[in-house]
């Protein structure tokens, strides 16, 4: 073991401080990580699992499903482009939730569809619904029926779905003939015609430009309608960029702050072992090989933070209440663990310039 | 403390750093802080500056607007409330819009309310409150975007429907919703726009998304609020503060910037303890040197936190300039502000937590042996 490491775990003491800042950063880093990820699986979802090269939505809607309305005419025009192999339904009605036996009222996202959804089996039967898994912990049950809206359009659950939540609303699939009623009984100005939707979910023929698809509906439709890819419709979500922006800039401060930690910290222990490192060298330690030692150093005490800031993590999460949109995942600690790293690396390097120019002979001859 | 402040003159460069990296934090606090003022307003400003006292929900609406819709009825049962001096329909929806002048498409919200009635906004700036249908008030904020006095905004319409003109004759302050433009109309102009959007629901009735109540003078708005609940069937009333605490996103923008903003607080703390204590360290030999020739511990102490002291304020006077630089070129739809009492009791708790991080540098100044003078490097630190 190097000299580095056999320090670090006789004299733990002296790395506490440090570990105790590295971990409170790794619990904040977690949890920032944890929140994006919550917020942005739980808003986009239902458009992420569409088994779809576009999605086709009214111009005039700015690419909002919520505010789009696509008539029967335009769709058998989608349908007639050159290219286009399938061409599904789509609607969303945002609604209260009443499931039976419960005082407080569900978020649910009663969304209209014709299939050709990743995850969720062929549409159920009228007065059926699978349902988002997020609304277990409401209360909803499989066989139990749910009573959507103010408008209180009964549904019994067929079964649970899972990530298919639509701007933090439990996703409840049902078939577009419930969907329509929904909107009819809950909100009488937003009631949509028999075969009007909200959207088109398009699948083109193997082999042909989404692109060149995408245009030429736009064409048909004489400008009435918008084609986009489904990454941008989940972009286009109210919120979504800004919300992914800014959380992705706090996470590089947060970590930048880290690099900062462990440079002010190996700053401090370089000058307190100023003639330590002069014994060293004097010995015929190399600079590099004191460099080692401090990056060693800063890589094993990163770890022991992050393991420690994990299981806090992992506790604070579990304690976290169900309304709060927090997802640890596998891929973000392995993310932040290497952010952490690097951050480290960086940080105990600003000390390697006065490590590098310790002279042996008169470092020990002032002591 | 002439002891202090020789020091810092005559090791300018390194205080230069440490100020200029605290005043970076400090810079970054106050921008934050004033960013998040400025979301919240922008979330709700358009419901927290109407003249309703109370704002009547849907029960199963979860205390959101924008899934609120109760029953034209309900106005009236609301009215019939005692403490209730008159109450009226408020709606709330978001349109695509052209601003004037052909500007690009935008989202918009529109509130629309009876004329005459609660729900009017509070802050108006210029101009006049809508008297007839197809006038509205718009934020002052979005002015310049194509919402200014006397210009013309079109809520597009579905193909084939007939676009709704709404002439902006009002600008008020802090009017913004959801973070969108808002236009305060009559409750026909935004009936209007509901059926352009989709005229497939033409025959339908709108219905509004919440009732607005005006308190009797006596009153108290919670009180009449719960009352309307106990007694109304199918709603929730609260007070408009209740209301806009409870508008989406608040309190998750509140959370959020709550865990950044104490973040930055830790870290002006980790940075000027640290600071202090590499200081303390490099000039170990020279302290032990004037301990060992009379210097009291106590006047050590002083000089130490009379440098965290101007490190922590000089920072502060650096953020403030650059919160104040960043105010005068910050754009007109999204104004940044110097609120002076806010900044300065920012100000004075940093330079308190500047303080209370110089422990670590207190004690082993404290602990400093005069005896390391005589044995310990050469005077004046390390070499």
């Amino acid at each position: 073991m190097s000299l580095a490491l056999i320090e670090l775990r006789r004299r733990p003491g002296r790395f506490a401080a440090m570990l105790a800042a590295l971990g409170f950063l790794v619990v904040l880093l977690l949890l920032l990580g944890g929140l994006l990820d919550g917020l942005y699986r739980g808003s986009t979802g239902a458009l992420r699992a569409q088994d779809a090269d576009l999605l086709v939505l009214a111009s005039q809607s700015r690419d909002s499903l919520l505010r789009s309305v696509v008539g029967p005419a335009d769709r058998r025009r989608v349908a007639a482009v050159p290219g286009v192999r399938t061409v599904r339904g789509l609607g969303v009605a945002l609604v209260g939730v009443t499931v039976p036996g419960r005082d407080e009222v569900a978020d649910g996202a009663v969304l209209g569809y014709e299939g050709g959804v990743r995850g969720v089996p062929l549409p159920p039967r009228p007065g059926e619904a699978w349902v988002d898994r997020r609304l277990r912990a409401d209360g909803v049950r499989e066989g139990r029926r749910l009573l959507l809206g103010r408008g209180r359009v009964p549904v019994r659950v067929r079964g649970f779905v899972d990530d298919t939540s639509y701007l933090l609303q439990g996703g409840i699939w049902v078939r577009l003939g419930t969907w329509r009623r929904v909107l009819r009984q809950n909100r009488p100005d937003a009631a949509l015609g028999p075969r009007t939707v909200q959207g088109l979910a398009v699948r083109v023929e193997p082999g042909v430009d989404p692109g060149r698809v995408a245009a030429a509906i736009r064409r048909a439709a004489g400008g009435r309608l918008e084609a986009l890819t489904v990454a941008a419709a989940v972009d286009a979500l109210p919120g979504v960029q800004a919300q992914n922006s800014t959380f992705r800039g706090i996470i590089s401060v947060t970590l930048g702050i880290a690099g900062l930690v462990v440079g002010l910290f190996f700053a401090l222990v370089t000058l307190e072992r100023t003639v330590l490192y002069g014994v060293l060298k004097a010995l015929g330690a190399s600079s590099a090989q004191l460099a080692v030692g401090v990056a060693t150093q800063a890589v094993a005490a990163t770890l022991v933070a992050f393991l420690a800031g994990g299981l806090v993590s992992l506790g604070l999460v579990a304690l976290t209440p169900a309304d709060i949109p927090v997802e640890l995942r596998a891929d973000r600690a392995v993310v932040t663990f290497g952010g952490l790293v690097v951050a480290a690396l960086v940080g105990s390097a600003l000390s390697l310039r006065r490590v590098v120019r310790i002279e042996p002979a008169s470092v020990i001859g002032g002591a | 403390m002439y002891l202090a402040l020789r020091e810092i003159r005559r090791s300018r460069g390194r205080f230069a750093l440490g100020v200029g990296a605290v005043g970076l934090l400090v810079f970054l606090i106050l921008f934050q802080q004033t960013l998040l003022t400025n979301l919240l307003g922008f979330f709700t400003g358009g419901l927290a500056n109407q003249s309703g006292d109370v704002v009547v929900y849907a029960a199963d609406a979860r205390r959101t607007l924008a899934g609120s819709v109760v029953p034209a009825e309900t106005v009236d049962a609301v009215a019939a409330v005692p403490g209730v001096a008159r109450a009226g329909p408020l709606h709330e929806a978001t349109f695509t819009v052209r601003p004037a002048g052909g500007r690009d498409l935008l989202d918009g919200v529109l509130f629309g309310y009876r004329l005459g009635g609660p729900g009017h906004p509070t802050t108006l700036r210029e101009g006049r409150l809508p008297r007839r249908d197809g006038e509205g008030v718009a934020s002052a904020v979005d002015a310049d975007a194509g919402f200014g006095l006397g210009e013309v905004v079109t809520v597009e319409p579905a193909p084939g429907a007939e676009p709704v003109r709404i002439r902006i004759v009002g600008l008020g302050d802090d009017l913004r919703f959801s973070v969108q433009p808002t236009v305060f109309v009559s409750t026909a102009t935004f009936a209007a726009a509901r059926r352009a959007t989709n005229p497939a629901a033409a025959g339908a009735p709108v219905l509004p998304s919440a009732v607005v109540v005006e308190t009797a003078a006596a009153a108290d708005p919670a009180v009449v609020a719960r009352r309307v609940t106990a007694r109304v069937a199918g709603v929730e009333a609260l007070t408009r503060d209740e209301a806009v605490a409870s508008a989406p996103g608040v309190a998750a923008t509140r959370q959020s910037f709550g865990v950044i903003l104490g973040l930055a607080f830790v870290v002006v703390g980790l940075v000027v303890g640290f600071f202090l204590v590499i200081l303390t360290v490099q000039k170990a030999g020279a302290l032990a040197l004037l301990r060992a020739v009379g210097a009291p511990a106590g006047l050590l102490v002083r000089s130490l936190l009379t440098q965290a002291f101007v490190l922590a304020a000089a920072g502060a006077g650096i953020g403030v300039v650059l919160l104040t630089a960043a105010a005068a070129r910050s754009s007109p739809a999204f104004p940044i502000s110097v609120d002076g009492p806010a900044v300065a009791a920012t100000c004075a708790v940093l330079v308190a937590l500047a303080l209370a991080a110089s422990a670590v540098s207190v004690r082993r100044v404290l602990r400093i042996d005069p005896l390391q003078a005589a044995l310990g490097p050469s005077v004046g630190g390390l070499a």
